[in-house]
């Protein structure tokens, strides 16, 4: 069974057509006793399919790689060049309802090797020279998450030091519960600074300055 | 499980457009079709994702055509459609507009637009309770959106404050993903549609009228609301995880009276009947003109406006 409509399997091709410059890895990490690990990967290899540049493999969250990259829960998604990025823009969890239209923008601007801040934005964005993590907790029927999930992954694009992790409350409720996740979006940073709503960038930078000053 | 996989849309660079549509709510959506049909170069900007509040309908029973839709699916079908027709620039906030001679110049946050007019479709937001405890419990068991958060008090009982079309809505999802909602209502009697009143009785939601609730209490979380009972002026408590407010909404139109646009002392933008406001080429439709908060509404009032545009701008 598909799991993409025709339709939006048409419309993504011509949008991938025009938006896609560089290869793009999916990389989808499956485990044992996963109840979505399956779609994930069937989902993934869908959207591989609708052009070249766009690789799908399957990976073993319990193996080097998903070490290598910090990952422990299955399926974790993750958009890379395979070098760069390595596993910092990354969806713990189904990226289904809202956040597949993240996913689709992260694998554009992945494959541009780029992402759109204002110079104001950036320039706060560059001063993070030490590792910080943005994990933003949301729901699939969120309308408002997707905006604080692409601010996260937009700032890890562009900053090395930057990881930016979406995860699916409802899948990891264990996980949410532990920052007593209720509204959505719910951002962590550095497991530390927590905020929730989606902010326009301008605020969102503040946040993530005010977990990185806390290190130094 | 859910696949009502929502699709994203490009458009990064400034442009000249005849006319430009803030909002891409269904009435920025129609205004975009119609606009787009008659000639006119046209684009959508939204701040966040096109559909408006119209997205967070758990259900819509009564837009023609449909007996029964998500919001949400009701919301992907108009952006598809307009897609068709014009690009919509999403997560794309207008920060200023500055009158160019007898152009507009719209500043945003990825670009600056050129337009010969303007449709204000910009829509309404969640108004606030305001009562003790509110903001201080945000994030920790109060909330405004059941689609985003219901699904964190499963098994568990709710107040949804505000019994009107989107409380009841908003009670009848809840019980339905279950949760155990119940309604608190100001005024003396159901002040939703007979549909939903019906709905909520056969799914045996408390419905309570004639009640003002006048605080949010717990420690580190919701743990109870405190509401008077109007009749007896009685103080009366309740013990709930969380609390969803539907209160009403309040206009987005702060861009348009910079612009010098009149609105009313509710901050509703005035139109006349062909959606024109006092200011030459700039028009307002949907929630944000204060009429009904209805889909079907806005979705007319956004072609009746584009059609304006039409007149004032290619006819004169």
């Amino acid at each position: 069974m598909a799991y993409i409509r025709d339709e939006d399997k048409k419309y993504l091709k011509g949008e991938f057509e025009k938006n896609l410059k560089d290869e793009v890895k999916l990389l989808v990490f499956t485990g044992d006793n996963c109840q979505y690990c399956g779609v994930a990967s069937a989902i993934a290899a869908e959207i591989a399919e609708l052009n070249s540049l766009i690789k799908f493999e399957e990976q073993r969250i319990d193996e080097d790689l998903a070490r290598k990259y910090g990952l422990s829960h299955a399926p974790t998604v993750v958009i890379t060049d395979g070098e760069k990025y390595q596993g910092r823009i990354r969806y713990v969890g189904l990226p289904s309802g809202y956040e597949f239209s993240s996913l689709v923008e992260d694998i554009m601007d992945v494959s541009k090797r780029s992402a759109e801040v204002s110079p104001e934005v950036l320039e706060k964005l560059m001063r993070i020279d030490k590792p910080v993590i943005i994990q933003v907790f949301v729901t699939p029927t969120c309308p408002y998450c997707p905006g604080a999930v692409r601010t996260a992954h937009r700032f890890a694009i562009l900053n090395e030091n930057i990881t930016g992790e979406m995860v699916e409350a409802i899948e990891f409720p264990e996980w949410a519960n532990k920052w007593n996740v209720m509204s959505v979006p719910h951002i962590v940073i550095n497991e530390d600074i927590q905020f929730i709503g989606a902010y326009p960038d301008e605020q969102y930078i503040d946040y993530v300055l005010q977990a990185y000053e806390k290190m130094r | 499980m859910n696949f009502g996989f929502v699709l994203p849309t490009a458009g990064k660079e400034s442009k000249e457009v005849d006319v430009l549509i803030i909002g891409g709510g269904p009435a920025g959506l129609s205004a975009g079709i119609y606009a787009t049909r008659a000639g006119l170069s046209a684009m959508i900007v939204d701040k966040g994702n096109a559909g408006g509040l119209a997205e967070e309908a758990p259900f819509v029973e009564n837009y023609l055509g449909f007996k029964g839709i998500k919001g949400e699916d009701l919301v992907k079908a108009f952006k598809e459609h307009a897609m068709e027709y014009l690009e919509i620039s999403e997560r794309n906030e207008v920060r200023e507009i500055i009158k160019d001679g007898e152009n507009y110049m719209v500043k945003t946050e990825r670009g600056e637009y050129k337009t010969k007019g303007i449709i204000f479709a910009t829509g309404t937001t969640h108004k606030k309770l305001n009562v003790p405890g509110e903001n201080e419990f945000l994030g920790k068991g109060v909330s405004y959106c059941v689609t985003c958060d219901g699904y964190f008090f499963r098994g568990k009982k709710v107040a949804v404050i505000g019994g009107g079309n989107s409380g009841a809505i908003a009670a009848i999802y809840l019980k339905d993903i279950g949760v155990e909602p119940v309604v608190l209502e100001y005024m003396p009697r159901y002040m939703c549609e007979k549909a939903y009143q019906k709905i909520i009785q056969e799914r045996d939601i408390p419905y309570y009228t004639n009640v003002e609730v006048r605080a949010i209490e717990g420690k580190d979380k919701v743990e109870k609301i405190v509401y008077l009972e109007r009749n007896s002026g009685e103080r009366k408590e309740m013990n709930v995880d969380g609390v969803f407010i539907y209160v009403g909404l309040i206009p987005i139109s702060e861009l348009a009276r910079k612009l010098g646009v009149e609105t009313d002392d509710k901050g509703y933008i005035k139109v006349d009947l062909s959606m024109r406001t006092n200011v030459p080429r700039v028009y307002a439709a949907g929630d944000v003109t204060g009429y009904a908060g209805q889909i079907i509404i806005a979705a007319g009032q956004g072609a009746m406006a584009a059609l304006s545009a039409y007149e004032d701008i290619m006819l004169r």
